[in-house]
């Protein structure tokens, strides 16, 4: 926290009782605020006053500016092996082994887009309040050849640098992400978005994901420890559900369109959460799959209002022929029919750090919610447009994944497209696809 | 073979970039505030950025205050909005009727 508070340009004073704090009955909170701080050793309050009290050092009354040093564009010359121990030691990596980004290779894939290499791309930070971190398109092409990206993949992976947003802000909460692409690009660059698009299968979708998580890791400083508190961090961290939406077997109209792009137009849009219910179940065996999704959302503390489901191409066929015409219906549905105790809602810790808040000040719904008796059921989803539908998978089951993510922001690839077009390898690196028997060898039909 | 190709991999040199982003270095440092001989008759403001379990924390500090430094007067309050937004309004009051600050950050 001392670094912390340096790294803001400040000089504080800190003392620590146990923790957590949250949750601990107020005779506890007696004992800590009577005992120990469990850092230094000293007797709580006595520091604290002293904190208050004590002269100032020379530090702490005339605060320098902490300025880090420029970091070298190159590193010094090594064995591949050193290397590699080096980029893992120094926390670069995800820690799997990478591609080296040889001058060589980093000028390939700048072949990926037409623009300079010194062009500044943008300024990511994993914590909101810290020094943001400058980058440009030969740091973003760095860290694509890193996460094994070819140059096909670059102008993906600009666009999702552009955004500025880390794939893993920093949070004891230990956030998730995910990427979805739209548009034609995904087809040129052959992303997956059926059988298995979560799945580690596909090249494009790896890779680029990847590339997210590195360019967080170097371009937005998330070290372990220091910057990324995560108490348990997230598996999704690796490669941030990196997918394409299948726009070619949704009833709906794409994802990128409802924000406002062009069919025709490339696009990356990003969603930040926590959690991930698999259906667990195929829609309308027992239950419509509508009935379902309310039932697990209940599971969410709803903030923000926000939901982002993931479906099977089978399951938006199955709420289309149930008169959810359109994505909107459906989320409309959702918001007026997902409810809960005003008690659930308010007990969620999320709920009280950022929505407590907003009805203290009033702000509706929340000020009158805050006011209801605790069994007394509210529509927590109360913003249809806060809850999101894609459409990913392979029609092998009408499944859907229910997650609580919210939307971020979209951001245009084909701002980054290379004048010549998209430059694929002359062999180029597919996915291994579905297997689809079609001369009856397979013995079924 | 497999001893050349270890051969090589720890002995062939390669220049390699550097994948990090480079520092702005866009903060301006803040001095403290003058420290106090004593509390005695002074105004300290207890504030809870809004952590869960920070603002009960700072009731029970602020009890410990009335019941073992009685001379000490202690204000508390919620910080407006979430943990990372900035409340001006609350800074202007704290410098214009307080002494001093103490922030309870819980969680």
């Amino acid at each position: 926290m001392e670094r912390d508070s340096r790294n803001h340009g400040m000089n504080l004073r800190f003392s620590f009782t146990p923790y957590p704090v949250v949750g601990m009955s107020r005779s506890v909170l007696q004992r800590y605020i009577e005992g120990q701080d469990p850092i230094s050793g000293k007797p709580f309050v006595p520091e604290l006053i002293e904190a208050l009290t004590k002269p100032l050092a020379d530090r702490e009354r005339n605060a320098e500016q902490v300025a880090r040093p420029a970091r070298p564009r190159l590193l010094e010359p090594d064995a591949e092996y050193n290397l590699q121990c080096l980029f893992l030691e120094n926390g670069w990596t995800d820690g799997l082994p990478i591609v080296l980004p040889t001058h060589e290779r980093v000028a390939e894939m700048l072949l990926g887009t037409s623009h300079a290499p010194d062009e500044v791309v943008g300024r990511m930070t994993v914590t909101t309040t810290q020094e943001r971190i400058e980058y440009t398109v030969e740091k973003v092409a760095v860290n694509a050849v890193m996460a094994g990206a070819r140059p096909e993949h670059f102008p993906v992976i600009l666009a999702i640098a552009a955004t500025q947003e880390p794939a893993f802000p920093s949070s004891t909460t230990s956030f998730a992400r995910m990427v979805v692409v739209n548009g034609p690009i995904r087809d040129e660059i052959g992303m997956n978005s059926g059988v298995g698009a979560l799945s580690p299968f596909n090249f494009a979708n790896s890779v680029i994901g990847r590339a997210w998580t590195l360019m967080s890791i170097n371009l937005a400083d998330s070290r372990l420890g220091e910057t990324f508190m995560g108490s348990q961090g997230h598996n999704l961290n690796y490669n941030n559900m990196c997918c394409a939406e299948n726009e070619a077997k949704s009833v709906w109209e794409p994802f990128h369109v409802q924000k406002g792009f062009k069919p025709e137009e490339s696009v990356v849009s990003l969603f930040r959460g926590w959690s991930v219910i698999n259906s667990m179940g195929a829609a309308n065996s027992v239950r419509p799959a509508s009935e379902e999704t309310v039932i697990l959302l209940k599971a969410f503390s709803a903030l923000r209002s926000a939901a982002t489901l993931v479906m099977d191409p089978l399951v938006a066929k199955g709420l289309k022929d149930q008169g959810f015409t359109t994505k909107k219906d459906f989320s409309r549905w959702l918001s007026e029919n997902v409810k809960v105790p005003a008690g659930q809602y308010w007990g969620a810790d999320i709920i009280y750090a950022f929505v407590a808040p907003l009805a203290r000040q009033g702000i509706e719904p929340f000020a009158s919610w805050s006011k209801l008796p605790k069994d007394t059921l509210i529509a927590p989803y109360h913003d249809p447009g806060q809850i999101n539908i894609l459409v990913v998978g392979g029609e092998t089951n009408p499944l859907w994944l229910t997650t609580d993510f919210v939307y971020t922001q979209s951001s245009s690839v084909d701002k980054w497209w290379p004048k010549g077009g998209i430059r694929c390898d002359a062999r180029s690196i597919r996915m291994p696809t579905a297997v689809a028997c079609s001369d009856g060898t397979c013995g079924i039909g | 073979m497999a001893q050349t190709t270890q051969s090589t991999l720890r002995s062939s040199l390669q220049t390699v970039l550097n994948p990090q982003g480079q520092p702005t270095g866009a903060f301006e440092p803040l001095s403290m505030a003058p420290r106090f001989d004593s509390l005695d008759g002074k105004t300290v403001y207890l504030v809870d950025v809004g952590f869960a379990g920070g603002y009960e924390f700072l009731e029970e500090l602020r009890a410990w205050f009335s019941r073992n430094m009685p001379a000490v007067e202690t204000i508390l309050r919620r910080k407006q909005g979430n943990m990372f937004l900035d409340d001006p309004d609350l800074w202007a009051e704290v410098k214009e009727k307080g002494h001093a600050v103490i922030f309870g950050v819980g969680g």
